[in-house]
């Protein structure tokens, strides 16, 4: 059964993309979705498919075949959406990554964890 | 027209598209190929989306396919299969200097050929062909590359009538445990174990 201490970064912003594309989650928009979360860096379309394809095969997100349309010449979009074993899995490494920023903030200091609140806040916008 | 009077258009030539759909595996072919077509911006950027995704789509694509266990099985039946036949038809096969590696060519090739004609079959009804076609394609391979290791010095082809009788053994035997452990997208939903 897969957990979060089985996931890794990459496949938490697939899942983290997913999660936020919800309807409209298929490879070209997840990958747009995946640079923007990884904060413009340039990241492989085809790095995309091997961890839909690992992520579905753990079971934790689900895909099927949408109806073809003109402008991608006719084809059909694989679209996906997050299983129930997904969801908890990104709950955890959440929770995870929360816990891992409140031990950072502790050790150096409140300003310095305001200060990076303030450039993740602009960065955001 | 775009700058220096080059030709833009908002899609990907037909001919390039049929060139990547033959190269991605069936299973994933239909949205990649879509996701490609709307991501073309320019012949260059079409070119490169395509040469960072097709070989990432084949290698995945033989992960969900290929069973390392299976895969193992197969390799070693196919490797003493090939040994058996060159010792058969020459008895001093198994002293003479790299033997082994002399049967280890064909095995390999042949497991290779499999796995690539699993990741290229569509998923679906099980059909006993499409279990066979596998190895045969792979020992169509086997002796080609022997062909071409004939044409050098010959020293890592096998005997051509210890090929022949390696080929028939490994085609039987493969074929065998190709039955009872099927390509994983072939298996029935939740089943690990053989399938016999």
């Amino acid at each position: 059964m897969a957990t979060s201490d089985s996931l890794g970064q990459f496949e938490q912003l697939v899942l983290t993309a997913i999660l936020a594309l919800r309807e409209d989650a298929y490879g070209v928009t997840i990958h747009s979705k995946v640079e923007e979360l990884t904060g413009r860096r340039s990241v492989s379309l085809g790095a995309v498919y091997v961890t839909l394809d690992r992520l579905e095969d753990k079971g934790l997100i689900s895909s099927w075949l949408s109806d073809p349309t003109a402008e991608r010449g006719g084809r059909a979009k694989r679209c996906y959406t997050l299983e129930a074993l997904g969801e908890r899995a990104l709950q955890e490494s959440a929770a995870t990554a929360r816990r891992i920023w409140d031990v950072i903030a502790e050790v150096w200091g409140k300003d310095w964890a305001r200060e990076w609140g303030k450039r993740w806040g602009r960065e955001a916008r | 027209m775009g700058k220096r009077g080059e030709v833009t258009s908002s899609a990907p030539s037909k001919l390039a598209e049929i060139f990547i759909e033959l190269l991605v595996p069936p299973a994933c072919r239909e949205e990649v190929i879509g996701d490609l077509h709307e991501r073309y911006t320019t012949r260059q950027r079409y070119f490169l989306d395509a040469v960072s995704v097709v070989p990432l789509v084949i290698l995945s694509r033989i992960r969900r396919v290929a069973d390392p266990q299976a895969l193992l099985m197969e390799a070693m039946v196919l490797y003493l299969s090939f040994t058996a036949g060159a010792w058969f038809q020459d008895r001093t096969f198994l002293h003479q200097e790299i033997a082994f590696l002399r049967s280890a060519i064909p095995a390999v090739i042949v497991v290779f050929a499999s796995v690539v004609e699993d990741a290229y079959s569509t998923s679906g009804r099980r059909q006993m062909t499409k279990l066979f076609r596998g190895p045969l394609l792979g020992i169509g391979a086997a002796y080609l590359s022997q062909t071409v290791l004939s044409l050098g010095s010959g020293a890592l082809a096998l005997p051509r009538w210890g090929m022949l009788y390696g080929s028939g053994l490994g085609l039987l035997f493969a074929s065998i445990l190709r039955i009872g452990f099927p390509p994983i997208v072939d298996r029935p939903l939740g089943a690990g174990g053989p399938a016999f």
